[in-house]
């Protein structure tokens, strides 16, 4: 069984009297430990893509399995929940609140998760302090440079330990030696804990760490290649 | 969890400062104008309530006409009414009474320096000892010029008049003053003492003398020489009477009410507890009024609170969207929202209570200070718990409910969306 399990996903959006069609019917599963990169053009789906692979938005059509759970059959609380514990989220625009510092920031899914003060306090050090980021513990967003915002917010994906960790162009808003940085972190800390990890990319040298790569165009898979390093 | 959320709340509060104190002054004016007022009116009631405890004690009623407290009739002016004293001295638990009696008189005084003798009409009030051993409050401390003293038990043919009077009669104490009464009733009676004019006008001089509208030529005489004068006893004033221990007051009030009218005395008994009652419901009526002006400023104030909070969900509509993503619930960011205009409300209500305390204190000091307020008469700063406690919860609670429909807003907030909001 794979971790993830998508079949028959179609995404529909009404607009006006027309509807978009973001996804028309894509197959993809996912296994456990995978990094799979998913490139194509712009508008070709693949945020929509991932929001489902998610758990942030459920398809028009299809059924979207994790774990061989069906998401649909989820109430929205449990869809919170799971999503809350089985994946983290890295966005292009770090996405980080800016009110908070970034200590705060990582705290942020276990508070929500009901994890006790002490507890939060002590793995967000320590997930900053792996993602190289002891220094700047009590720095707020606007007081860190953009590669160490996105080392903030991947601090924030593995808060509480998720399987899967979804990352939307995490490089688009960085150079590209800090991008590169960037992607060894993220493969590094697949590669040591086994997570399994979904890249949305342009970057043909960001999907170079993936094991697979995924084509999309319309809404649909063109490509599949498999990556041996 | 909570604790989490209030300092999310309060960090997005002071992130936007100017946008915050804004909602806050809407909130705090109303809040600091209520609390003012009420704080104020507490004041007034705390006054007048004292004012009629040192007269009343808790076992004292007064004996009145009956128009005068029901403000009927007269419009509530001072009225005489007949009364036979020892049948309200009758009255089962009523220990002792003393009464006021009023009534004009021919009254002849000495001779002036061109040896004419005065004379004239004047107000002439009997007053009974007791007013003096048993209810030295109501008359209020009497300021004699040297060598006067008051009236006592024992004395009948005597008189006190004041210092404008005594001038007037051409007398001194020690001489006699003649007062006629009804038929060929007359007294010669020694003047025993001047009552110093005084610089404070009349109030000093206590209720009886105020409550008898009493002038600076008013004649004070025993009761026992008023009796002698005008045996008929259809010239009271004012009638007090305490209970004796054990007995309830109002009781004993309702009682010598009900055996003093079925005599045909058009009388009233009143207790510190009816005038209270009057003014409660009196005060009832103003705080009606500050509820209505407390609401609509608090209304303008929640829809400032509203405003700023649509723009502050707006604002973080991409927040909102994050935090769904990594596991926030709906009523987890519905909390946060609704403590944050709470907390607006809640510094609102605390600053706005501040200011309105500080403002009532402030009213209090200068009338107390400034105003010409008879001797012993001042406002009380009153800061009642309640009302404060009160006002912080309601504050909190506007501030919360003003933000409730943005808040639900922001909850109910596709996550996409909000993840693609830019
Ligand atoms: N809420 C929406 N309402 C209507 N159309 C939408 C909505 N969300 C996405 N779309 C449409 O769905 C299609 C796929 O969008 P999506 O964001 O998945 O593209 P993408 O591959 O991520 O593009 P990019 O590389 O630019 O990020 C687009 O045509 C987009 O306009
Ligand atoms: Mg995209």
């Amino acid at each position: 069984m794979s971790l993830l399990d998508l079949k028959g996903i179609t995404k529909e959006y009404p607009l006006g009297p027309t509807t978009v069609h973001a996804l028309r019917g894509l197959d993809v599963s996912i296994d456990k430990g995978e990094i799979v990169a998913i490139m194509g053009p712009s508008g070709s789906g693949k945020s929509t893509l991932m929001h489902i692979l998610g758990a942030l938005d459920v398809p028009t059509e299809g059924v979207a399995a994790l774990e061989g759970t069906d998401l649909q059959s989820l109430r929205e609380d449990e869809l919170v929940t799971l999503r809350g514990r089985k994946v983290g989220f890295v966005f292009q625009t770090f996405n980080l609140i800016q009110t908070l510092t970034a200590q705060q920031n990582v705290e942020l899914p276990m508070t929500f998760l009901g994890v006790r003060k002490g507890d939060r306090a002590e793995r967000a050090r320590a997930l900053l302090v792996k993602v190289g980021l002891a220094e700047r513990v009590k720095h707020r967003p606007n007081e860190l440079s953009g590669g160490e915002r996105q080392r903030v917010a991947i601090a924030r994906a593995l808060a509480n330990d998720p399987e899967i960790l979804l990352a939307d162009e995490p490089t688009g808003n960085l150079d590209s030696e800090t991008g590169a940085a960037i992607l060894a972190l993220l493969k590094g800390l697949c590669r040591d804990e086994g997570k399994t990890m979904i890249l949305i990319t342009h970057d043909p040298d960001a999907a170079a760490i993936a094991d697979r790569i995924v084509r999309l165009r319309d809404g649909r898979v063109v490509e599949e290649v498999r990556h041996d390093h | 969890m909570i604790t989490e959320f209030f300092r999310l709340a309060s960090q997005n509060v002071l992130h936007r400062k100017l946008r915050s104190i804004l909602a806050v002054l809407g909130v705090l004016i109303g809040i600091m104008a209520v609390v003012m007022l009420i704080s104020f009116g507490l004041s007034l009631r705390g006054l007048m309530t004292g004012q009629i405890s040192k007269v009343f004690g808790v076992d004292t009623f007064m004996i009145v006409d009956q128009d005068v407290f029901s403000g009927r009739g007269h419009g509530g002016a001072v009225k005489e009414y007949a009364l036979d004293l020892e049948t309200l001295q009758g009255v089962e638990g009523v220990k002792s009474v003393a009464a006021v009696r009023q009534r004009t008189a021919f009254v002849q005084g000495g001779a002036n320096v061109e040896g004419k003798v005065q004379q004239g009409f004047f107000p002439v009030l009997g007053l009974s000892p007791e007013l003096e051993t048993e209810f030295a409050a109501f008359t209020g401390d009497l300021v004699f010029e040297e060598g006067g003293r008051e009236i006592e038990d024992t004395d009948v043919e005597v008189a006190v008049i004041r210092r404008e009077l005594a001038d007037r009669l051409a007398v001194r104490v020690g001489d006699t003053v003649l007062i006629a009464g009804e038929k060929s009733n007359e007294i010669q009676a020694k003047v025993i003492g001047i009552l110093a004019a005084s610089e404070e006008e009349e109030e000093d001089q206590g209720f009886a003398m105020g409550a008898s509208a009493s002038s600076s030529d008013t004649i004070y005489i025993p009761y026992a020489a008023m009796d002698r004068l005008w045996p008929e006893g259809n010239d009271f004033l004012v009638t007090l009477a305490r209970v004796l221990p054990g007995y309830d007051v109002d009781d004993v009030a309702d009682r010598a009410e009900t055996v003093l009218k079925a005599e045909g005395s058009r009388v009233s008994a009143v207790t510190s507890g009816d005038i209270t009652s009057v003014i409660d419901e009196f005060m009832t009526y103003i705080n009606i009024f500050l509820a209505g002006l407390a609401g609509i400023s608090l209304l303008v104030g929640g829809v400032g609170v509203m405003n700023t909070m649509f723009t502050s969900v707006l604002e973080r509509t991409k927040d909102i969207g994050v935090m769904k993503a990594v596991g926030a619930k709906n009523r987890h960011i519905l909390a946060i929202f609704l403590i944050e205009s709470g907390l607006i409300g809640l510094l609102g209500g605390l600053i706005g209570t501040l200011l309105g305390l500080g403002a009532a204190g402030l009213v209090c000091w200068l009338i107390n200070t400034f105003a010409n307020l008879p001797q012993g008469v001042a406002f009380p700063f009153v800061a009642s718990p309640v009302l404060i406690v009160t006002t912080l919860l309601g504050a909190f609670a506007l501030g919360a409910v003003s933000g409730l429909w943005p808040a639900r807003r922001a909850a109910r907030m596709p996550v996409v969306d909000a993840l693609r909001y830019e």
